[in-house]
């Protein structure tokens, strides 16, 4: 039986403590977290609390100090994530701090990302993503950035009310092959159809693939439009990202 | 710089991507009883108006004051 006592950090055992009850659960992130130096605790706690100053200075440390960047994701970033993976399912925390958690976790992964070039391995593609002119809901789009993200893409993320223009203007300054735009709202569904006139009239519509979501959008609304593809949620938005650039799902 | 064995790294993103998978799923099944701007101290992250915000609370974000049994999105302002 795995010990809380050998965990050195009080916030990780009162976390496990406190939230996570199923016995087999306990039990594997109990003996990953015996296993984690005091410092991949330290980044745990942070990416736990939402903290992506710390994780990001936190981690910038442990790199430098010769930490691996494995050890770094494995009893760092990921445990952290675990953690909060079964206090979401278990309603103790909600979206909003979930995404402060993957902020955060972005946060560390952007110190790895230079050792992963130089290793020699580059993101499955750019994808660039925002919710259209005139909409200012996020909460989709910043989850489908999350799965994105997690799945090895490189998102620039272009926040809310997003112009047509704006859109065009970091395909071209990032190269990237993929366009996400989301809307929420009836109203701002048609931006969609305009930025993809856009793209059209810049002559860059073959230059990129173009998804479409949002709780409105419909895979016919997509087809209407003339996008690439249409996601029904962040799940289905990597799985389509990968379909469009060929990527083995 | 140390390098990272890719496939050693491509494992990590399985993990990664089975984790979010999960919390994106369960993010589209609570969305049907519970507005997903509302943080856990029932406080609105919305960055727009939503006839549910109340007075600002200490953290700065204004209060929610739906209790999600209505469809909270009729609330929402724009």
């Amino acid at each position: 039986m795995s010990e809380l006592g050998d965990i050195a950090s009080d916030f990780i055992r009162q976390e496990i403590e406190e939230y996570i009850a199923r016995p087999d659960e306990r039990e594997r992130i109990t003996n990953t977290f015996r296993r984690a130096s005091e410092r991949m605790q330290a980044i745990a706690a942070a990416l736990i609390d939402g903290d992506h100053p710390t994780v990001d200075r936190l981690t910038r440390e442990a790199l430098e100090a010769g930490v691996g960047a494995l050890e770094v994701m494995d009893f760092g970033l990921i445990a952290g994530m675990s953690i909060v993976g079964v206090k979401f399912r278990e309603n103790f925390i909600y979206v909003p701090e979930v995404l402060a958690c993957a902020r955060a976790m972005k946060a560390g992964m952007a110190h790895i990302s230079p050792i992963l070039s130089a290793s020699g391995i580059e993101p499955l593609g750019k994808v660039i993503m925002g919710t259209v002119k005139g909409d200012l809901h996020d909460i989709g789009k910043n989850l489908c950035i999350m799965m994105l993200r997690g799945s090895g893409f490189e998102v620039i993320d272009l926040g809310v009310d997003t112009s047509p223009d704006k859109f065009i203007a970091a395909v071209e300054q990032h190269n990237a092959s993929i366009v996400g735009m989301s809307a929420l709202l009836t109203t701002t569904m048609p931006n969609m159809g305009k930025t993809i006139e856009a793209f059209i009239d810049a002559d860059l519509r073959d230059q990129v693939k173009i998804m479409v979501g949002g709780a409105p959008v419909t895979q016919d609304f997509a087809d209407d439009m003339g996008a690439d593809g249409y996601g029904k949620d962040a799940v289905a938005c990597v799985t389509l990202a990968k379909q469009l650039l060929g990527v083995a799902a | 710089m140390p390098r990272i064995d890719p496939d050693e790294y491509r494992q990590r993103l399985e993990r990664i991507s089975v984790l979010f998978e999960g919390i994106a799923r369960h993010a589209g099944e609570q969305s049907l009883h519970r507005c997903p701007y509302k943080d856990r101290h029932d406080h609105c992250t919305a960055h727009f108006g939503c006839r549910n915000q109340g007075r600002p609370a200490a953290s700065g974000l204004p209060a929610c004051a739906g209790d999600d049994r209505l469809n909270y999105k009729s609330a929402w302002e724009v």
